[in-house]
């Protein structure tokens, strides 16, 4: 009760001497580069999405040069997007939080920076790689050995730095954001390593097995928690507003813990594993609604009354139409997981839809929102456009609504087609041809969003200091 | 060429099985820590608090007096 009183009368918190002095504790060196860095990539890989989704409507695109060749094109936008846009931003913003919220400077910004080169390095050596057909072979783990094993150096000293910080804290209790922060770390370490090596001395039905679990847990246990840390964290502080409740999320917390990592198998239903492990994978994912709901629940519940601020609140924006996508991303995964909806949608258009919602819709959602917002705090500007990040916002939300729509659509005919053995294959691949027209101006509308938020954000980096009273 | 499908299962099982002790055991303190208790919504009051802010809002209020 004391700390609720005292958001009210500031002034009362004990201030460290460097903030008394107007200065911040925290150098924040390691976000900026960090933010800096992914923004470009998103912009990058953005046009490498778009050629790709080009080469669906017109496939003689960039003829048959290698290097520009779908086969290569494809691994660059999905390892591009995941590593070298939202891990990367995310990673930025953990450093912009975690500190913060521990009431403590960074661990090191040292290795902070260390961290932001070597992640640019293999970022680069991804590029080039991709782009010489250098592959596994194995989805979301296309990168060679040596790129694996930096991303695993890359990652251990992200965990010192955030490990150390938090050893460091002023409070005994940490706030949710925190506990998935820590648990992104060593989830990761668990499921990076199985995808990336133990699956490589696996061999048949066992190492579809380990790869799916890995796909699946990417997003499960990677982008999903650290996506809802930065959530967790930028909600209440974009609308001023306490957390409805703490308890219910170290719930949500929790139950996503125990649950997720079983659920990779659903990948695999009707496919030659087990009947057993399709079972298990099946009740897990339905059971993933439990911490969905908890985290759905505890987001509108603090939103309660606050509506309004969505009205002029960019980052809010984003925030909460990241919350929608999620229930409905973490509705659809339980739904089609299912054998009988699996048996149409499994491997068609539907499942690049639902992955698109849950990483652009839902974690990219949050990220974008917590580059809106802590962006102009850290450099101490004033944010470049409210218009441009207005028109950033419905280019995503409009560009990206139709591109899931549509792959769900066509995805679902597509399917009804699969299972129908007297059209040829041929024939279903020509009827999807105005799907993936509108899937491309889709992500052309997409695409004008990352400028507009890209160009937006570098504006504001270098744009003017802000007054002391903004 | 030897099969090494089994060793790198069960060392997938086995990480699995680590990560499953250490999540037992940091949620088995979170009750000694007070995150069940009436403490637990503690932490989302002091995370709305931002010293840099505060001292912002402080710095106006002295140039206003």
């Amino acid at each position: 009760m004391q700390l609720e009183a005292s958001i009210n009368r500031p002034g009362e918190i004990p201030v460290s001497p460097a903030i008394r002095a107007n200065e911040s504790l925290h150098e924040d060196l390691t976000a900026k580069w960090f933010l800096i860095s992914s923004i470009s990539y998103f912009f990058i890989v953005g046009i490498v999405a778009l050629a790709i989704a080009a080469k669906f409507v017109w496939p003689q695109l960039l003829g048959t040069i290698p290097y520009l060749s779908y086969g290569r094109l494809r691994p660059l936008h999905v390892n591009g997007m995941l590593f070298g846009w939202l891990l990367a931003a995310d990673m930025g913003l953990s450093f912009y939080l975690v500190p913060r919220l521990c009431g403590v400077k960074l661990w090191s910004e040292r290795l902070g920076l260390a961290t932001v080169g070597l992640w640019n390095a293999i970022i680069l050596s991804a590029v080039v790689s991709t782009l010489m057909g250098w592959n596994q072979g194995l989805e979301y783990a296309e990168l060679p050995l040596p790129l694996d094993i930096a991303v695993v150096v890359a990652w251990v000293m992200f965990g010192i730095n955030i490990f150390g910080t938090v050893a460091t804290r002023k409070y005994t209790q940490m706030y949710v954001s925190i506990w998935y922060t820590l648990g992104t770390i060593l989830w990761t370490a668990f499921v990076y390593l199985t995808g990336n090596f133990a699956v490589l001395f696996a061999t048949g039905v066992n190492q579809a097995n380990l790869n799916w679990m890995y796909v699946h847990n990417a997003v499960g246990l990677i982008f999903t928690p650290v996506g809802l840390a930065l959530a967790y964290y930028f909600i209440p502080k974009s609308s001023n507003s306490p957390l409805h409740s703490h308890k219910l999320s170290m719930i949500g917390f929790w139950s996503l813990a125990f649950v997720y990592v079983w659920t990779g198998a659903h990948h695999m239903i009707h496919g030659p594993i087990s009947q057993w492990l399709q079972t298990i994978s099946i009740v897990f994912s339905v059971m993933l609604l439990i911490p969905v709901w908890a985290v759905v629940y505890n987001f509108f519940a603090t939103m309660r009354g606050q509506w309004d601020q969505m009205r002029n609140n960019v980052p809010l924006k984003f925030l909460m139409t990241g919350v929608v996508f999620y229930l409905l991303t973490c509705f659809q995964g339980p739904m089609h997981s299912l054998r009988s909806v699996n048996a149409i949608v499994s491997k068609t258009d539907w499942i690049p839809g639902h992955a698109h919602m849950a990483v652009l819709g839902a974690f990219s959602f949050f990220a974008i929102a917590g580059c809106y917002y802590t962006v102009p705090r850290i450099f101490r500007k004033t944010l470049h456009s409210e218009a441009l990040a207005n028109w950033s916002y419905w280019l995503f939300l409009i560009g990206g609504v139709g591109f899931f729509v549509t792959l769900w659509l066509g995805g679902f005919w597509q399917g009804w087609q699969w299972n129908n053995p007297a059209i040829p294959f041929i024939d279903t691949v020509i009827a999807l041809q105005p799907v993936w027209l509108v899937r491309f101006f889709s992500g052309v509308l997409m695409f004008g969003g990352i400028v507009a938020f890209a160009y937006n954000i570098l504006a504001t980096m270098i744009g003017t200091e802000r007054q002391p009273s903004q | 060429m030897r099969d090494y499908v089994y060793p790198s299962v069960f060392f997938a099982y086995f990480y699995f099985f680590l990560l499953m002790v250490g999540a037992l055991f940091f949620f088995v303190r979170t009750c000694r820590d007070g995150y069940w208790g009436s403490r637990s919504e503690e932490a989302k009051y002091r995370m709305l608090v931002d010293e840099e802010e505060i001292n912002l809002h402080r710095g106006d209020q002295d140039e206003q007096k």
